[in-house]
């Protein structure tokens, strides 16, 4: 395209339109292109007449959608034929390569619209495909006339590689120990000092050694330590005793699970689908134990994330739990619009979260447009669209192998499932006995129910329901015995079965199920009247009828529409209905989904009962996944549909097709569009854990830094993209980064160098100089202290109390009942046991349910990823650990053990109670407080409040 | 920029520039600032206002962006879905095409499938009030305060399913997790009583609403602002101190606790998260005095509890009827005493089938919603007409919402309809809002929006506005992005808000 200017540059600034106020250093050769315009405007011109009236033309409203569709292939954010982007209005203003391509005088002169209209016969746009309809050129011309208004997204034009983009560095810090005061600082301390003499501050001195392991062990492993550990710590004379204690706390199996419960933060892993369905992933805990174990294995940072996005291909399935761990709506339609919409956002969300965990980056913020902040383009995020789109929500089957502690264990599950069964049969035995002593017959079952009476000749029987929890009653089926023992109501001996009515519209729930022979939810009656409604067998001739069972649903699945209240009458020959039973005489059913009898059981023996249960239940299902190999949450894997790009994120609006391709900005390659699925994810994974991508190894030596001091160095921590912050110490992390790298990615071996810093060991005293310059200590003048998270704070309460059940991996317990219908639905414990003892991090987190004592810590509900967590500070927390049953329980069990450990000794109850809450003694005042206290209100009320105490909850 | 808007900035710099410390909310609010400065280095957008939280009280009461037209919200929300068609959008065309095929229905397919004949309201509706606008007899209680009421009938979804429209509706995202609008409403403006939750969830007396928590979650806002959950049958849990113990030891165990934890402090001087913690110990203790007594519905006249329908009996409606009645005037209650968000709920998960626990009629609508309109009619007209009687509606804003439409067509061989997020209606009604009014309208069968069609971030940002609140503003760095309840969109609807 060859223009040559004949009419001097024009470029009309009308005042109204600021947002093209930058239009001057480029409008010198604005009107140059327009010579053939001008020409040929002469010959084909067809002023569109400027209205006032015409409605404004909004940018992206109207405009941007149509260059979308037609335009952006060839000039858009990935390609730019003859320089010419069409997707930023800052860019349309720019023009081409041969100049601008609008004149807001002269409309019809523009070269765009002369293009696009085909007033160059020779000359047309788009080349092929399909033409611009009238009306879009139309809007296109009043936008021209209008001043070609919209936003201003010039910077959206220029991106400057963010700072964590360049290659990591390999510096060394100049020792700089003004203060003089630390001689043989290390690295980290010298870069931390480096900074603090540029404000005058200077690191602390070192902490006391009770308040150094107590600091260790809950910022390490998430629990205090034992007055047992304290003092062998404290009475260590070496000289290395301190470093040795790093040691064996990063070799501590409680380490894993500490550092796990943030990596599950990071990827919003939680093991419920979330939705209003909701439903519980039982298996998903496999991939809860391979992160746990990873971390305390140290497997290599690189390997760690490789394995979670294509373990498959790494011989670590358990690992690609990461790729389904978040949401899942299971709620499907024949509406292909809520389908397609429900698969891209599920893909979204795998690409956001592998964006921000591994990379630091907010690739999720590409779908619908350019990166508004980094060097991502729409395309690249369909490109890792196009590497994902294979991986699907679900279980996946693995293979068993038998090994000897599998076999052991076994072998040990095999005898604790027999004596539960036991211990749940004597209790059920004794609500029997109790039942009877009180003539009463157990409460309505889902399951089945007999109904037992004097034999009598019937000709019908009708069972009437007169209530059914507020919902159409259900009944699978309904059978009725002779004396002789035969079910006389089947269909297929000829009784026939009719009811009052019948829920409309479903194939599965219909009154012939009633005595089909076929039990379950889907071979069912439902009532069409919320608790009410009746069913009538006749028979073909009278029986002498004894007994019957009756139920909701026999495989015991559902629970809800059980009928509670009901009569049953027979006609008799003489044609009257005679009563022969009902639910009087049964107990009531306190709440539904509970175990009949036992409900007659006093609290404490109900608690046991349920928790033996849950018990028996979990250890089943960890057999069944020990034999089976089993069906483990971990996603399955399709060959991947072809990928476009969508206008907008919408996934009606499909353009150009989209091969797999990596960050183009970061050196991705791209793929042919054939590569088989797993390859796509491995290629991917490469990339990601490749030493010379300079984000994977900051963001993660990032991460380790917020775990150890409370905040990153990168106080945003999963953005590490223009829009977070910068680094507080750049060559620090760089430094760091680069000796992850060294030591074969070894997280602990960092960790190490970050725990036995001056930084980390230094007093959290705060000073008036410290705190009026740095009020943050964000500098680390001093060791910042925190608060505890929700879940280091339960752990450390059963850690006090003594009743902490270290149980590593396995299924999760629980805090709240399920109730598992179509929707699940979720109760909280009111009271908790030992199942409940376990640490938290082997808490099923159901997503949405927060634990009502402990959700208000900030407790993430696993629906986005959490990175850092708030610290919030209300009421309701205090309350919680104030009144809570739960609370109340732990200070029972606590006071329980002081009395065991000092017998009635006040003075050492206390002393023992500040070592294991405090590691330390207490002082002449507190101890005169606390004797005042425990005499007045007794040791249950003075543990109550002590593990509500400031101290306990911190880490200093 | 307003003056007021200035002052705030203003208090907003010196409150962070001068804190002794700025941990917990302080550190996030420092991560803000310094991501502020950088936003406001970019022409052309607005910049974000960042409320200036206390952390020893991230309650206390804060200004608004500008001059507010309401102070407090009290939103209803209607789960499962309540039809439009039924209840408060009139169309004479649906009634004249009865059971004839809907033009263009022929291959549409909506969330359970294919489509039936165009189907009346089996409700009459009726001219209501001076304005006489028409609404049906299943909620003619509050069809009679139609006067109050400024309707919305152009409102549309991004979603067709229960969770995601929830989710939408509450929060502004299909996705679970973000911050419900209370939550935002709380962070931005704290609380005028600070002896109460700044936010109250009312849940329904059959439980949680189909997104639950969601509903009322924070989010990724600090758990400070998430709104707290109780209703007039169960109490905030935790709340009460636990059994057996007696008030006086109660009182002896807080005031050695606060003394250990003053003790405590004297080693860490100017930290103020410890000291934060001391005080909301003590915000904790009024709260136990306050909350029992506004739930506490006893000192309400029969009179009252008969208006509301509260002490109603006999059959599982009438007393879920009654449970929900004591709900409203929880409700009233909470408002009256300065809560600065109320939430109160009708409906809730499915349960006994869907349609039976909450409004999704799909199969036998009209069975279902006779039992809903009844449990839900007459309490909330009295709540309405009590707020306005008491003077609350001078300051309060009431929105009654649900996820979504229903269609003016019953399914294909079923006695009921299918979701509709292409048109709905909502209403408000109170300060801020003209009434009568009606804005916006659906199609002649009332089935997709056509007219001043609005979108629920268009809503939402009417309802920050009216609170004072620019939605474009107000915002919370999360992940990457300065989050907010309208994401990109949203447009405040000027057109019903009352000129004063």
């Amino acid at each position: 395209m060859e223009n040559l200017p004949l009419t001097p540059p024009i470029v009309p600034m009308q005042p109204r339109q600021s947002q093209i106020r930058y239009l001057p250093a480029i409008g010198i050769t604005l009107v140059c292109l327009l010579c053939k315009a001008s020409l040929l405007a002469s010959v084909a011109y067809t002023q569109v007449p400027i209205q006032s009236s015409q409605p404004a033309i909004d940018f992206e409203r109207d405009i941007a959608p149509i260059f979308d569709e037609h335009c952006t292939q060839c000039h858009g954010p990935s390609k730019q034929t003859a320089d010419l982007r069409l997707d930023l209005r800052s860019a349309i203003l720019k023009g081409a390569s041969s100049g601008p391509i609008l004149d807001i005088q002269h409309t019809e002169k523009s070269r765009l619209i002369q293009v696009i209209t085909g007033q160059d016969p020779d000359y047309q746009m788009p080349p092929e495909g399909e033409r611009l309809s009238e009306d879009q050129i139309d809007k296109i011309r009043v936008w021209i006339q209008q001043g070609a208004n919209g936003p201003d997204d010039s910077k959206l034009l220029e991106k400057p590689l963010p700072w964590s983009f360049r290659p990591i560095e390999d510096p060394w810090p100049q020792a700089s120990d003004s203060s003089g005061q630390f001689p043989g600082l290390g690295p980290i301390d010298q870069w931390i000092q480096a900074q603090l003499d540029q404000k005058q501050l200077h690191l602390s001195e070192t902490a006391e050694r009770p308040t150094l392991i107590r600091r260790l062990f809950l910022v390490a492993l998430g629990v205090p330590p034992t007055p047992e550990e304290v003092s062998t710590f404290c009475n260590d004379e070496s000289f290395d005793a301190y470093e040795k204690l790093v040691d064996r706390t990063l070799a501590d199996p409680r380490y894993g699970e500490r550092l796990a419960r943030h990596w599950f933060d990071v990827i919003r892993f939680a093991e419920s689908n979330g939705f209003e369905t909701n439903r519980v992933r039982y298996n998903a805990w496999p991939f809860r134990d391979f992160v746990i174990q990873a971390l305390n294995q140290d497997m290599p940072y690189s390997e760690f994330v490789k394995k979670q996005i294509a373990g498959d291909a790494l011989g670590e399935d358990l690992a690609t739990g990461f790729l389904v761990a978040g949401t899942y709506d299971i709620v499907k339609s024949p509406d292909v619009n809520l389908t397609l919409m429900q698969r891209q956002d599920e893909l979204a969300d795998l690409i956001n979260t592998t964006g921000t965990a591994f990379l630091g980056l907010t690739l999720g913020c590409a779908r619908c447009h350019d990166h508004k902040f980094d060097p991502i383009s729409q395309k690249d995020f369909y490109s890792l669209q196009a590497i994902y789109a294979g991986v699907n929500f679900g279980d996946r089957n693995l293979p068993s192998d038998s090994t000897p502690e599998k076999t052991q264990r076994l072998t040990q599950i095999a005898n604790e499932v027999r004596s539960l069964q036991k211990e749940i049969e004597k209790i059920e035995a004794q609500a029997q006995a109790l039942a009877q002593s009180k003539n009463l017959r157990p409460a309505v079952s889902a399951k089945l129910n007999e109904e037992s009476f004097e034999p009598i000749i019937a000709k019908s029987v009708r069972l009437t329901i007169l209530a059914s929890g507020n919902s159409q009653p259900c009944i699978d089926e309904w059978e009725v015995f002779d004396t002789q023992d035969n079910n006389v109501a089947l269909a297929s001996i000829g009784s026939t079965a009719k009811a009052s009515g019948c829920l409309e519209g479903y194939a599965i729930h219909k009154i012939e199920h009633i005595n089909d022979g076929k039990t379950g939810n889907s071979n069912s009656w439902i009532s069409n009247q919320s608790d009410a409604g009746w069913i009538q067998i006749d028979f073909k001739e009278p029986k002498p009828i004894t007994r019957m069972r009756w139920g909701r649903d026999r495989s015991e699945q559902y629970k809800d529409r059980t009928p509670t209240r009901y009569t049953i009458e027979a006609l008799v020959e003489s044609d009257q209905w005679k009563p022969i039973a009902s639910h009087v005489g049964r107990m009531t059913l306190a709440a539904q989904g509970s175990d009949g009898l036992v409900e007659l059981l006093d609290p404490d023996q109900r608690s046991q009962y349920q928790a033996f249960k849950e018990k028996s239940k979990s250890l089943i299902s960890e057999e069944k996944t020990l034999t089976q190999g089993s069906s483990v949450w971990l996603g399955t894997f399709s060959a991947p549909p072809t990928i476009h790009r969508l206008y907008r994120g919408d996934p009606l609006m499909k353009r150009e097709v989209v091969s797999p391709a990596l960050v183009a900005s970061l050196d991705g390659q791209e793929f042919a569009e054939d590569t088989p699925e797993q390859s796509r994810r491995v290629a991917l994974a490469n990339w990601i854990g490749d030493p010379k991508n300079p984000l994977t190894p900051r963001v993660i030596a990032n991460r380790l830094w917020q775990f150890t001091f409370g905040t990153g160095i990168v106080d945003t921590p999963s953005d590490f993209g223009a829009n977070g912050t910068l680094p507080t110490h750049p060559e620090l992390l760089d430094w760091l980064s680069q000796r992850l790298i060294e030591h074969d990615w070894s997280l602990k071996n960092l960790h190490r160098s970050m725990l036995t810093s001056q930084a980390f060991r230094q007093s959290s005293k705060p000073n008036p100089q410290g705190l009026s310059i740095d009020a943050d200590s964000r500098l680390l003048w001093r060791f910042p202290p925190r608060r505890l998270e929700a879940e280091a704070i339960r752990d450390s309460m059963l850690i006090a109390s003594g009743v902490i059940d270290y149980r590593m991996g396995g299924p999760g317990f629980y805090l709240q009942r399920v109730e598992q219908d179509n929707v699940y639905r979720y109760f909280p414990k009111e009271k908790v046991g030992p199942a409940e003892y376990r640490r938290m991090v082997y808490l099923t987190r159901i997503r949405q349910e927060q634990d009502p004592v402990f959700g208000a810590f900030d407790c993430p509900s696993g629906n986005q990823v959490v990175p850092k967590r708030p610290r919030s500070n209300t009421p309701l927390q205090s309350l919680n650990l104030f009144n809570s049953p739960f609370v109340m329980q732990q200070a029972e069990l606590f006071a329980e053990r002081l009395n065991r450990l000092a017998n009635s000794d006040v003075d050492q109850q206390i002393r023992m109670s500040f070592h294991i809450l405090f590691a330390r003694d207490p002082d002449a005042q507190e101890i005169e407080l606390s004797k005042e206290m425990i005499r007045d209100q007794g040791l249950v009320q003075y543990c109550r409040a002590i593990l509500n105490a400031s101290e306990f909850l911190f880490i200093f | 920029m307003s003056k007021q808007l200035q002052q705030d900035r203003r208090s907003f710099l010196t409150e962070h520039l001068t804190r002794i410390t700025g941990m917990s909310l302080g550190s996030l609010a420092a991560v803000d600032l310094l991501l502020r400065d950088r936003v406001l280095a970019q022409p052309n957008e607005k910049t974000p206002i960042l409320p200036a939280i206390d952390p020893a009280n991230p309650n206390k009461a804060r200004g608004s962006h500008f001059e507010p037209k309401a102070k407090q919200v009290l939103m209803i929300f209607c789960a499962g879905a309540c039809s439009h068609l039924d209840t408060f959008d009139y169309k004479p065309s649906l009634i004249e095409n009865h059971d004839r095929p809907m033009p263009g229905s022929e291959k549409l397919i909506t969330f359970q499938g294919g489509q039936g004949t165009l189907q009346k309201s089996p409700w009459e509706f009726r001219p209501r009030g001076q304005s006489g606008k028409m609404i049906s007899d299943l909620v003619g209680n509050l069809g009679n305060l139609a006067d109050q009421m400024c309707f919305v009938h152009s409102l549309t979804g991004k979603t067709n399913t229960h969770g995601p429209g929830e989710n939408f509706m509450n929060t502004g995202f299909t996705l679970d997790g973000f911050p419900s609008i209370g939550a935002w409403t709380s962070y931005a403006l704290g609380s005028e009583n600070e002896n109460l939750p700044a936010y109250v969830a009312i849940p329904d007396p059959r439980g949680v609403p189909q997104s639950s928590g969601n509903c009322w979650n924070p989010g990724f806002l600090p758990a400070a602002f998430q709104g707290t959950d109780f209703n007039a049958a169960a109490p905030i849990r935790n709340l009460a101190k636990p059994e057996g113990v007696s008030d006086q030891t109660d009182r002896k165990t807080r005031e050695f606790l606060t003394r250990l934890n003053q003790h405590h402090l004297d080693r860490y001087p100017g930290d103020s998260e410890l000291a934060a913690r001391i005080s909301s110990f003590q915000l904790a203790a009024r709260m136990q005095l306050s909350v029992p007594e506004v739930s506490d519905l006893s000192s309400e006249t029969a009179q009252t509890l008969a208006q509301y329908g509260a002490d109603q009996k006999g059959t599982p409606v009438l007393e879920t009827k009654a449970a929900y009645a004591r709900n409203c005037i929880l409700a009233r209650r909470l408002i009256e005493q300065g809560v600065r968000f109320v939430q109160l709920f009708n409906g809730a998960y499915q349960v006994g089938g869907e349609g039976t626990s909450n409004w999704d009629g799909h199969k036998i609508l009209k069975d279902q919603y006779t039992n809903h309109g009844e449990i839900f009619d007459q309490p909330t007209a009295a709540l309405l007409k009590d707020l306005k009687q008491r003077g609350l509606l001078e300051n309060t804003l009431v929105v009654w919402c649900t996820e979504f439409g229903r269609m003016p067509t019953f399914q294909a061989g079923a006695k009921g309809r299918d979701h509709n997020p292409a048109g709905f209606t909502a209403w408000l009604a109170g300060a801020g809002v003209k009434a009568p009014y009606s804005y916006g309208a659906t199609d002649e069968f009332g089935y997709k929006a056509v007219e001043k069609i609005a979108t629920v971030y268009d809503f939402h940002a009417t309802i920050l506005h009216l609170l004072g609140l620019d939605h474009e503003r107000l915002s919370y760095y999360h992940n990457g992005i300065q989050r907010r309840l309208t994401d990109v969109h949203g447009h405040v609807i000027h057109e019903i808000i009352k000129q004063s």
